[in-house]
Parts: structure tokens; sequence; C-alpha cells
């Protein structure tokens, strides 16, 4: 701005030249081709995404309340820890024998610096002059594969998390509404392998609350279920005897 | 009267030139959705602005609210979520917005990625773009801890056990994240001043520094 | 004529730009503002009135009572004691003064004071108020005691909120 310029006339002692430059849009002709000036034909489009990206993100706001669960309890041990969805992959990583235990510097620095290390080092390690992602196998490779693992450890995570979960929330729902009083039948009490977690009183534990199943599911359908399981907890083929099975089913169908 | 207004400004400071350079510098045909359909990979960036924009306003308006001690700031927040009006709306705007500029994000790096825009001469511009991932990352776990629910407690806790797990430097850094033996009391108003401070300064000059390179170089050259 | 129809065209993208960017401003800021200015449009709690006791305690000789109030401000919820000197006059009419001296905030009494007999004298810096809490023009205090919202139901009174005393102040 200040050039060294001996006809050069400023505003007062500052130094802002006292030439004024006019305020005036160049004409569209000085634009060669389709190309087209930022202000205002451009932002314009920008902004008019950006609008439907608004709107959709407040439908989002509004019909998905963000999560908020019980205040923070350090003694709560049934939590089930889960970092924010975009910090899985490193989470689920930690969690393969090979990046753990006496690896786990494997999996804490190795992987993630090499792999971050390169991103930032990317323009010096695909130096070449072609730009086009085909023309550069390795880059576009290596890249494309990383994202299939980010997706893949992403994905198990959830999935790994939400086996955890469901089984842990039909756990904890059950054991407020168990009733004390319930006193199941012989049958029942035979059945050690079916007590360890549905409660000795049916009362639920690990597994739901079976005392009022009968309302639930009938005789046909809680056979099917002790037989074949039921995911994401119950195991199949605890009890093998099949008339057993039959028995325990009419019972706990009759349970209302 | 804003003609006039505008001139005494302009006769001071000058500012037209500054002002013209940035309406009337040129868009290329090859990053223009109007005439390649495929070319709204190139909005990706823009949006990832838009978003961080609303991302600094909600948290703003948010701390009118929000306490970081651990006897309120859980109360504060499901009193801001629950009882002020709109708060479900502000607060999820920060909330989802964290996730959504991740996912912007990441999908602009990609675009910049496979057009190999980081090559020659936008190396800069490319690291200073890895740093504002870094700092969004740790904007996202910082902010994660705030609403001290359990998730939040819990999240954080694996975390620094992560960073404790490094050789060597491992218990320094966690330690000072956590700045005493437990994730209590002085963590969440270390991470508070992390997030809303520290970070967020960080982010303004990167972003500052992105956008300047941008102009001083102008936008990569079609394929 | 091409010209003309050029400028046209960039006042027409600019008022479509200003709408897009007030829209998009709008959307973003609403709900914002909306949220921070809620404790102006929150209707005030109004807050019950708390039972002090029966009307019958009281007379023409100021005497004080202790009530406690629960407040809730925002998340946190407390219980306060409040207190107040109550009087009845000859025509049945109550008045509940606030204790908190209008000067600085110290506490008055009633009648503490050997030189200042039948006055509300606060100690810190000799402020005095008459039965009806108005000011002595000349003491410290510029205004009269504020005094509590009442009302008798089934014969208890009930103090509410704090409102001014409208009583001007009085020369000696």
């Amino acid at each position: 701005m200040a050039k060294h310029d001996k006809d050069a006339t400023f505003v007062g002692d500052s130094r802002i030249s006292a030439k004024r430059i006019p305020n005036i849009a160049p004409s569209y002709s000085d634009f060669p081709g389709k190309s087209e000036p930022f202000w205002p034909n451009f932002l314009l489009k920008e902004w008019m995404v950006a609008a439907v990206c608004l709107v959709g993100f407040l439908i989002l706001t509004v019909s998905h309340p963000s999560p908020l669960t019980d205040k923070a309890n350090p003694n709560d041990t049934s939590f089930v820890p889960l970092p924010d969805w975009y910090f899985l992959f490193l989470y689920q990583l930690l969690k393969y024998p090979w990046a753990s235990g006496d690896w786990v510097v494997l999996g804490t620095i190795i992987i993630p610096a090499v792999a971050f290390g390169a991103m930032v080092l990317a323009p010096w390690l695909d130096k070449g002059k072609e730009r086009r992602a085909k023309k550069r196998p390795v880059a576009t490779g290596l890249m494309l594969v990383s994202l299939v693992g980010i997706f893949y450890l992403t994905w198990a995570a959830d999935h790994e998390h939400s086996l955890h979960h469901s089984s842990n929330q039909a756990g904890g729902g059950a054991v407020a509404s168990g009733d004390p009083n319930f006193k199941p039948d012989e049958i029942w009490t035979k059945q050690t392998s079916c007590m360890g977690c549905h409660g000795n009183n049916m009362e639920g534990m690990v597994g739901p609350n079976l005392q009022k199943i009968g309302s639930k599911y009938s005789a046909e359908e809680i056979e099917g279920i002790i037989k074949n399981g039921k995911p994401p907890g119950m195991p199949a083929g605890l009890i093998k005897d099949e008339a057993e099975i039959k028995k325990l089913a009419e019972y706990m169908a009759g349970l209302k | 009267m804003i003609q006039k207004m505008y001139d005494w400004v302009d006769e001071r400071l000058n500012v037209t030139p500054m002002w013209r350079d940035l309406a009337d510098h040129e868009v290329p045909e090859h990053v223009n959705p109007a005439h390649h359909f495929s070319a709204f990979v190139y909005c990706f960036g823009g949006l990832t602005f838009f978003i961080t924009v609303i991302q600094i306003l909600s948290g703003m308006f948010l701390t009118m609210y929000y306490v970081p001690d651990i006897v309120n700031a859980y109360e504060s927040v499901k009193y801001l979520q629950n009882e002020v009006a709109f708060g479900v709306i502000v607060r999820g705007m920060h909330h989802w917005g964290a996730s959504l500029v991740i996912v912007m994000m990441f999908l602009h790096t990609l675009r910049v990625f496979f057009t190999g825009s980081y090559k020659k001469p936008r190396e800069l511009n490319w690291v200073v773009g890895m740093l504002i991932f870094f700092v969004m990352l740790g904007l996202g776990f910082t902010g994660y801890l705030l609403p001290w629910d359990n998730t939040a407690y819990f999240a954080t806790k694996v975390g620094l056990e992560i960073a404790n797990s490094v050789p060597l430097i491992g218990p320094y850094i966690k330690t000072l994240l956590t700045g005493g033996d437990i994730v209590g009391a002085q963590t969440l108003s270390r991470f508070f001043a992390i997030h809303v401070f520290f970070l967020p300064g960080a982010l303004l000059g990167l972003l500052a520094g992105h956008f300047i390179m941008i102009r001083a170089q102008g936008i990569s050259g079609p394929l | 004529m091409s010209e003309k129809r050029e400028i046209s065209r960039r006042t027409f993208l600019n008022y479509a730009l200003m709408g897009t960017g007030g829209f998009l401003a709008a959307g973003m800021i609403t709900p914002m503002i909306r949220f921070a200015v809620d404790p102006l449009l929150k209707a005030s709690a109004g807050g019950d009135k708390v039972a002090v006791g029966s009307v019958d305690e009281f007379g023409p000789e100021p005497k004080r009572v202790e009530f406690k109030v629960h407040t809730k401000d925002g998340w946190y919820e407390s219980d306060s004691v409040l207190s107040a000197w109550v009087t009845k006059n000859d025509k049945g009419e109550i008045l509940a003064l606030s204790p908190i001296c209008k000067h600085l905030g110290c506490t008055v009494n009633w009648n503490d004071n050997p030189d200042y007999p039948n006055e509300y004298y606060c100690p810190c810096h000799g402020g005095r108020y008459n039965i009806n809490g108005q000011q002595y023009i000349g003491t410290p205090p510029t205004k009269p005691l504020d005094e509590y919202e009442t009302e008798v139901k089934d014969g208890k009174l009930y103090l509410g909120k704090i409102k001014p005393n409208p009583r001007p102040g009085v020369s000696e």
C-alpha cells in the first residue's frame, strides 16, 4: 500500500493512499468462459446449499434431542463406556490382541502415528506431478485400504457394543421389576443353567425377568427359545432332555 | 446515506481493494455445481466452515447456562436442555454439529486427497488442514466430557487410560489432562478451558491461515 | 442495452444473496437468541405466599417473624430464611416490612436503641425509620423500608414477594 512513489499522496499523515479506487464490480465479460465472480454468483449457490443443509440440520436437532444419560457415577460398574463415534475405530483397534497387552504400543502409538504421519506428510510422500486418483495407484490404494479399515473398525466397535448393551438393558430393567415374593415351581429350581442368568426366582439378572413370561410368549414359542436360543444373550441347547423342555415351557407359559 | 458512510470509512481505511478482491475473484467452472453436478464435492470445505460457525455460536450461547463443575455441570445441562426454551435445539445444534463437522471435514479431506490438490504448491495448506483436523478431534474429545453424565465420564476415563498406556510420556500426558489423580473436578475444569479457550483459539488461527492460503494460491485447477 | 441487463441481473443476484444469507443467519440465530432471552420471557415464578402465623398475634407494636422460602434459581434450589416486622393498625391493615436497610443493606431493629425509641434503627450508619418504614429525612437512607405482599386467609397471615414501599420520607 505505502509504496515509495514520488507522486504518492496520502490521507493526512497516514499511509492510506489518497487515490480512491472506484467500488465497481467488473463486468461479467471480464470472466473467461464459464468462470464467474465469487460475489454474488457463486456465493449464492453455496449459501443455497448451506440453507438446505441448515434446514435438514434443524430438523435433526428438533427430532432427536441430544442424549443425556445419568449423572456421572464412578461406582456404576454396569455402564459400558463408549467414546464418541469418530474415535471408535481407534478404540476398537486396542481390543485386538496384537494391539493390546504387550503390543499396546503398536495400537496406541505406532499404527496411529504411521497413519496420521503419512496423512500429514502426504505431499512429500506422493511427489509426482500426476493429480488424478487413477494415475496414483499407491496413494489411492493405501487411502482406500485405510478407509475400509476405518469403516470396518467403527462398525465392529458399534456392533460389539450393541450386543453388550442390549443384554445390559434387559438385565437392568428386570431387576427393578422383579417380584421378591415370587416363588417358582420345582421344575424351574432344577434348571441351574437357567438360574445362572435369570435368577433363582426368575427375577432376572443378566437375562431378563421371566416371572410373567407367559403373557409374552406361548408354550411353543418358549420351547423354541430354549432350544434355539435368542440373540443377543440367550444361548441355544442348554437343556438336552426334550420332555424336560416341554414341561418347563408349559409351566412358564402359565405364568401371567 | 449508506454510500456516504462507506465513502467516509473508505477514505480513511481504503477498504475497497480488500472488499473487491474478496468479491471479484473468479470461481472456475470445474468447481461450480451449476455446470458439473459432480462439482458438489467442492462444497464440503465451505460446509465444514458453515457448521464450524454454528458450533462457535451455539457454544457461546450454551456457556450462558453451563457451569464447569462436577456438582453443577450435569444439573445445568439438564436444566438448559429441559427447562430453557429452545434449549433442546441449541444443545442439539452443538451436539449433532460436532458429529457433522467431523463428517464434513472427513469428506473435504477425501476430496482434496483424491483430486491430488495437496501437491505442489499447496503442501503447506494441506498440513494446516491436517492440524485443523486434529484440533477438531481434540474439541470433540474435550467437549464430550462436559455434560458430566455417565457416557461422558466413562468415555473420558477410557480415553485417558489409552493416553496413559503410551510409553515413557504416557503417565505425564494423563496427569496433565486429568489435573489430578482421578477424573474429577480438576479434569472437568481443565477440559472446559481447553475446549472453550485453547482449542478454539488455535482453530481460528489455523482457519485464517487456511483461507489466506486459498485466496493467495487460488483453487486447484481441473483434473 | 446488454450493459443494462447485466446490472439488473447482478442486482437481482445480490438481493437473492441477501435473502439466502438472511435466512441462514435467522435459522442459526433465532433459536439461540430465544434461548438466551428466556429469563426475560419466563413468567416469574410468582412465589407462593408463606404462612407466618395467625393474624391475632399481631398488634400495633411491630413483631418480628421469620419464615422459610424455597428459592429455585435455575438448577440450584435452596431454602432461605427471611424475616419481617409485622404491624397491624387500628383499622386491621397489616404492614409487613423487610428489615433490610435501604441505605447499604444492614438489618434494622425495632426500638433497640434507647436514643431513638419506637423507631426502626439501623446500627451501621444510624439510619432511622418510623413505624410505617418511612425514613427520617436527614438520616442516611433515601427510601422507605420495603414491604412484603400480604394476604389474610382463614385467619392466617401469608407473606409474599417484596415490593417497594410507596410511602414518602418524613422529617422529624
